[in-house]
């Protein structure tokens, strides 16, 4: 185990806190699978190009017991509008604002477990983590789970049409930057419909890190579309893992697009369980400086008649280092499935690197499957077309460089909000060299 | 009428291959001039070369462009100073929506000319005036650059373009490759529309068809490097009868042109 992972060890709190014993259970089976284990090293396949060096170097300590949410900056304004926003700060639940539509439940995690949310034990208790044979390549969230206290519970009622809920999250710096840790429940009935906005933005110029587990239920013909938005500040840290269930004629979209951040690592895993389920997961991410993203996404096809659709773009430029890993096993009996996977990569400069890696099992029959991974410079002839009707080089660039990554903004189904992400998208676009 | 375009004994080099071997033209304000020649003759090249494209390189000779040195400028002040290229194969640039790229291309060229930008509103307004005078349909507005475009759909994308820059030398580089003869009377209708006084083009094709419909002021045959014969439109009708196997043969007396005469090569 790593200084910076014995050291996180060691500050896990004696006492297993409040709420019901299972609660208390879970939180003791982290404590122990964390202190066994530890945080990933790149001894794991799946880290073996994220290093968590930088958290160490930068003093990162973990936030434990509740803290002060009197905060003198607001949160960052939504990205689009929504009926329903709930605004976190520090990893912890602060406020709601607007209300939810009948139909809708939104609540802090905390409360929900004294409640009692139907289907909550059951998420909770299937998050999968070290003890399930992955090792400390698990122990984010077996450290998320030792921790388990502050997030959200949204549970949508079966046939309800909750509209928009937008999640804002951001943290602030203290004299010694934090870790912070917060769960993410979403209970789909059957016949939900939900789209989840969430946007990540660092208050101030720290280096803190948040640590965030999102569970997801995505019952019978629910639908989940998923907006992950971050642009945090150079030095900050965020891990964060998606884990989502689909049961038959299922949908969950997710749309990442990473504009920020020193250290952001994504995990995307979802579980085609009933048939005739659809996961589609795209991402952007924009790179320069010294700053490292890494996605990791995985479609487990469990049942027969589903489709996944992996679509990844990313534009690297300075030192900046993107991981991209996609994975899609087709188990038996998941036959009629249809897979595709793709992932392109611009490289602005010399120094940038991208490591890309498509991976796909197949046990099932009838299965049409696709991947391409690329690599590549901008293409020097289009730059050329573009010059010739009297844009000048470096808006030639922009424009292509942009256009390469909106093609994952223009896959979201709102164009008002697909139009705000790429403008974010175009202010922050990495320059050559 | 003044000169327009003036190249001198041009000659151009592509990958350390001499493509021109001593070009001379010479077009004033409102001509088209075709050029016709054989494949490999370096027609393209001529109009890379003029647009400014990187990997063309020019080892001897001269083009002036309204008194201006044209080799001397970036590709973007050649298209703010008036030359449009008409490529032969036109770019597919997914995500990049038709009508924003056109809109940043027209105020790029305002703005070199110390003119104002056009807003969307007013920019629209240009744009439906000359899909009008065009007779062409919107649907290609809101489209991604040339993405997905049928062969005529990008040739009419690349007259459409044209009409919005208003430029003062375009060059059509084969615009009838690839077309059916509907796809090249809309086109060839749209160039004509275009055609004025203060406007010249040159136009490069193969085959004669294409100056059915727009009839050229002078016909020159490119071959091996060099211009080798200008005529009157006539000229085209009898390289289409008889091909390009008097190139050869004897030169062009053996063609019976009128109009025809070699071409001084220096």
């Amino acid at each position: 185990m790593s200084d910076f992972s014995t050291q996180l060890a060691s500050a896990l709190p004696e006492d297993l806190g409040s709420g019901p014993e299972w609660v208390k259970t879970l939180r003791q089976g982290g404590v122990q699978n964390f202190r066994a284990h530890g945080l990933p090293t790149r001894k794991d396949e799946a880290w073996k190009y994220t290093g968590l060096g930088a958290m160490g170097q930068n003093g990162v300590q973990l936030a434990t017991g509740s803290r002060s949410l009197v905060s003198e900056v607001s949160n960052p304004k939504p990205l689009a509008e929504s009926g329903c926003q709930v605004d976190m700060l520090d990893g912890q639940y602060l406020e709601q604002i607007g209300n939810p539509q009948p139909g809708l439940t939104v609540l802090p995690l905390a409360d929900a477990l004294q409640q009692g949310i139907a289907g909550l034990q059951n998420l909770l208790e299937s998050l999968p983590g070290p003890a399930s044979g992955a090792g400390s390549s698990f122990g984010f969230s077996a450290l998320n789970t030792a921790t388990l206290e502050s997030g959200v519970v949204v549970h949508v009622a079966a046939g309800t049409d909750a509209g928009r809920l937008s999640l804002t999250w951001s943290t602030r710096g203290t004299d010694a930057p934090l870790l912070f840790n917060s769960r993410v429940c979403l209970i789909l009935e059957p016949g939900a419909t939900l789209e989840l906005v969430e946007q990540f933005e660092s208050l101030d110029d720290n280096a803190n890190g948040s640590n965030i587990v999102m569970q997801a239920n995505v019952e019978e013909n629910a639908v989940l579309h998923h907006v992950r938005f971050q642009q945090e500040s150079e030095k900050a840290a965020l891990i964060t893992r998606t884990e989502v269930t689909q049961q038959a004629d299922s949908e969950y979209t997710y749309y990442g697009f990473d504009l920020g951040g020193g250290l952001v690592r994504h995990d995307v895993h979802t579980y085609l369980l009933g048939s005739g389920a659809k996961s589609g997961i795209n991402g952007a991410y924009l790179l320069d400086g010294n700053r490292h993203v890494d996605n990791h996404a995985k479609v487990d096809h469990m049942a027969p008649g589903g489709l996944s659709d992996q679509y990844f773009r990313g534009v690297a430029g300075g030192s900046g280092r993107a991981v991209f890993n996609t994975a899609v096993c087709v188990h038996p009996g998941a036959d009629e499935t249809e897979a595709r996977q793709s992932n392109a990569n611009i490289l602005l400069s010399a120094r940038a690197v991208v490591h890309t890696k498509p991976e796909l099992e197949i046990y099932a029959d009838e299965v049409i499957a696709s991947h391409g991974a690329t690599v590549g410079q901008l293409d020097e002839l289009a730059v050329f077309y573009l010059r010739s009707r009297g844009l000048n080089e470096q808006e030639a660039r922009q424009l292509l460089t942009t256009a390469f990554c909106q093609s994952v903004s223009d896959r979201l189904a709102d164009p008002v909000l697909g139009g705000v992400i790429s403008q974010r998208m175009m202010d922050v676009m990495p320059h050559a060299g | 009428m003044s000169t327009m375009l003036k190249i001198t004994d041009l000659h151009a080099t592509v990958a350390g291959k001499e493509i021109l071997k001593g070009l001379n033209l010479e077009l004033e304000a409102g001509e088209i001039h075709a050029i016709m020649g054989p494949n490999g003759a370096g027609k393209s090249t001529l109009g890379y070369i003029l647009a400014g494209r990187e990997g063309y390189e020019v080892t001897q000779g001269e083009v002036m462009f309204n008194g201006k040195n044209l080799l001397e400028m970036e590709p973007e002040e050649r298209a703010c100073e008036g030359v449009f290229l008409a490529f032969q194969y036109p770019v597919e640039i997914p995500g990049v929506n038709n009508t924003y790229f056109l809109r940043a291309a027209l105020n790029a060229q305002r703005k070199y000319r110390g003119e104002e930008a056009l807003d969307s509103v007013g920019f629209l307004r240009l744009v439906r005036e000359k899909l009008e005078i065009l007779h062409i349909g919107d649907e290609l507005l809101h489209r991604a650059v040339n993405e997905g475009f049928s062969g005529g759909e990008k040739k009419r994308n690349e007259i459409f373009q044209m009409a919005v820059l208003e430029p003062t030398l375009a060059i059509l580089d084969e615009t009838d490759s690839g077309l059916d003869i509907d796809a090249l009377k809309t086109v060839a209708e749209g160039v004509n529309r275009l055609r004025s006084k203060d406007r010249g083009m040159i136009v490069v094709t193969h085959y004669q068809r294409l100056l059915d419909y727009i009839i050229p002021d002078k016909v020159h045959v490119l071959a091996d490097g060099r211009l080798v014969a200008t005529g009157g439109a006539d000229l085209a009708l009898k390289l289409e009868e008889q091909g390009y196997a008097w190139l050869e043969d004897g030169g062009i007396a053996t063609l019976d042109v009128d109009s025809a005469t070699e071409t001084a090569n220096p």
